[in-house]
């Protein structure tokens, strides 16, 4: 008998009642601002920063408002001005030397600051390797919790998806927080309409 | 008669300063979590959800994890079943050897812990480097892990700087890590700033995960629905172990799966905000195919688990997803420490899964506990963590590992209550014991007095107040 088929039948065996899955019906936390509550709890507890973007604004003086001192900016989002493609550059390692990845997030969540971000890119380094991130969210795609939040999320062909909710962080050395652990050391969120 | 817990919990204690730091760093993370709870009118209806969904899950899991491997292989992704460690380590090789694996990242993963994986990948010569950072000072300065979540936090930054600089991360990364975050006069060679050394560590592991060919995690969750894997972390290095190579192996316990995108609402909103007392962690990722050109492998654990479930008194510790919430609250391992328990997991989850794995070696740990049941108030699956500590406890003495001195307390007890004029004789005569000098009931027999002086009997008992009509 193989080990799965040993696993399956123990467990089998092993069950004497079984349970229902939950009704999930409660009153869940809402919002009645999501976009403000959004804002709210991006610029304080997750360590992130907003900015608010008007249809008229050129986003690549944005980005370049956002982090005057990039040298190299990757993304592949059609009208951003990058030194680098997620999609062209040869190996995943070609992304460490990015100072800005511009990536698209889905469906923001204001409860916690989470935003999801499906992989749209060949190399999905650019959303953590990357020095810093500026994420690119519609207000109109805001939702008050994560319960809302995971009946909207989709995945696509990547088959990756993640929530980024801010800056990489730690509190490993004595509980003392740090922004920049291994992944991206600062994020901006620009909030598009 | 002491335990080895107890023994080592004293030693622990022996500077005072550590403890005190120890006890307040996980009480406010305790109280952080708290904080979280009161904000959320539905705290009890999500923790009861966790509870019922969990049962649910574990009640049915066979059938989960079928429907979990069949979406998983729809997606591409290797499924590997293991019934124990060994087969585990076996698979794991297997996978190496077929990919010529030299270097493996890897995210922090209790199972891996649990299963030794990483002295058997030395064994095999491959260089293993854990990238989350506490883990990561754990294995440079070859120590185990003395919480599961926070599992470095008892590591001073100092101990940290002194292991930075004996391995040469700080020769090697510590000048850039410096620029524009030390002070005026610091030195880098010598500093113990956590923003500093965060640094050097980042810049120290982004060299291996550019190097390593494989990157291993755990999971916090599986998804049957879906066939996704779903990873929690802070720093990103579960993502940055898996954005780079070109193989991705994760090693999962049969109990971590869960049905559907429903019940992954539910656990998103707590696992964070009990383990760490923050509303999420950073990042949340699902990998539910290997990226274009890798590999992604699945192995599903067994390792004792299957054999939980038929254990009527234990099987619910199963729904526990490895939060930590239990520790920080308790006030042993608070005041104890990681290290003093027997097994690899501390504190009050610790206790009953280390029992469940290997009673003669873990029951050590059943002292470990003042039933204060803060640990049960706690857990978002409800695991009835005390009441199970106790039901421990029940066994000891079948085990032949019953404190005797307490054995004789007990029948001594037990005769006196059985007996109600030796009670009543007993108790005319207890206000004696006032006049005994310290220096003889201080003695190591009567282990009251560790700790206490000896409690003042009444002169008159209430038995006897009430008799004459004393209590009002």
């Amino acid at each position: 008998m193989s080990s799965r088929e040993e696993i399956l039948n123990r467990l089998r065996g092993n069950v004497r009642e079984t349970y229902d899955f939950p009704d999930l019906g409660f009153k869940k936390l809402e919002f009645a601002d999501p976009v403000a509550q959004y804002i709210e709890t991006t610029t304080t507890t997750a360590g992130a920063r907003v900015f608010e973007i008007k249809p008229t604004d050129d986003i690549n003086a944005k980005i370049r408002e956002a982090y005057p001192d990039a040298r190299i900016i990757a993304s592949n989002i059609p009208g951003v001005l990058a030194d680098l493609n997620p999609d062209t550059v040869e190996r995943a390692q070609d992304l460490e030397v990015v100072d800005v990845g511009v990536i698209k997030g889905e469906v923001a969540c204001a409860e916690n600051g989470c935003v999801w971000v499906p992989q749209t890119m060949k190399e999905k380094a650019i959303c953590f390797a990357s020095e810093t991130l500026v994420l690119i969210v519609s207000r109109k795609n805001i939702v008050s919790n994560m319960h809302e939040a995971y009946e909207r999320i989709k995945f696509n062909d990547y088959g990756f998806g993640t929530f980024i909710s801010g800056p990489s962080k730690t509190a490993d050395i004595e509980q003392s927080l740090v922004y920049g652990a291994q992944a991206a050391r600062g994020l901006t969120v620009f909030l598009t309409d | 008669m002491s335990t080895k817990h107890s023994i080592a919990a004293e030693k622990f204690n022996q500077d005072s300063g550590r403890v005190t730091r120890h006890d307040q760093t996980f009480w406010s993370v305790r109280s952080k979590r708290d904080g979280l709870a009161y904000q959320l009118e539905e705290w009890e209806q999500l923790r009861e959800s966790a509870n019922l969904i969990k049962k649910h899950t574990i009640t049915h899991l066979a059938d989960y994890l079928e429907q979990f491997e069949t979406n998983a292989k729809k997606n591409g992704v290797h499924v590997h079943w293991a019934k124990d460690a060994d087969e585990y380590n076996d698979i794991v090789m297997e996978i190496m050897r077929q990919h010529n694996v030299k270097k493996v990242v890897k995210s922090k993963s209790m199972l891996t812990e649990e299963c030794h994986l990483n002295d058997n990948l030395i064994k095999h010569g491959i260089d293993v480097v854990e990238t989350d950072l506490g883990e990561r000072i754990l294995q440079l300065m070859e120590i185990p892990p003395s919480h599961i979540v926070m599992p470095a936090i008892h590591v001073t930054r100092e101990e940290v700087a002194a292991c930075f600089r004996e391995k040469g991360i700080i020769e090697k990364h510590g000048a850039h890590a410096a620029e524009g975050l030390l002070k005026e006069g610091e030195d880098w060679r010598t500093s113990s700033d956590p923003t500093y050394l965060t640094r050097a560590a980042r810049y120290h592991l982004r060299d291996n995960f550019m190097e390593a060919d494989c990157g291993m995690t755990g999971g916090n969750f599986g998804i049957a629905e879906t066939g996704d894997i779903v990873v929690c972390t802070n720093e990103g290095n579960a993502d940055m172990s898996t954005s780079i190579p070109k193989l991705h192996i994760v090693s999962i316990g049969l109990e971590k799966i869960i049905p559907n995108y429903k019940a992954m609402g539910v656990f998103q909103r707590l696992l964070a905000r009990h383990g760490t007392g923050q509303a999420t962690t950073v990042y949340t990722s699902h990998f539910r195919k290997a990226r274009p050109g890798a590999e992604m492998h699945i192995i599903l654990v067994d390792n004792g688990r299957s054999s939980i479930l038929g254990n009527i008194e234990h099987w619910q510790t199963l729904k526990c997803m490895r939060c930590g919430a239990c520790m920080n609250t308790c006030p042993v391992y608070r005041r104890s420490g990681g290290y003093s328990y027997t097994y690899f997991i501390p504190g009050p989850i610790g206790i009953n899964l280390g029992m469940l794995k290997d009673k003669e070696a873990n029951y050590h740990n059943c002292s470990a506990c003042s039933l204060c049941m803060s640990c049960d108030n706690v857990c978002p699956v409800k695991v009835d963590l005390s009441t199970q500590i106790y039901k421990w406890r029940q066994e000891l003495d079948s085990m032949g590992h019953a404190d005797p001195l307490k054995k004789m307390t007990s029948a001594g007890m037990q005769t006196l209550f059985e007996h109600p004029s030796l009670y009543t004789t007993a108790l005319k005569f207890a206000p004696l014991a006032n006049h005994v000098p310290a220096f003889m009931t201080n003695i190591k027999a009567n282990t009251w007095c560790y700790g206490h002086t000896m409690p003042e009997f009444a002169k008159e008992s209430f038995h006897t107040l009430w008799k004459k009509g004393k209590v009002k």
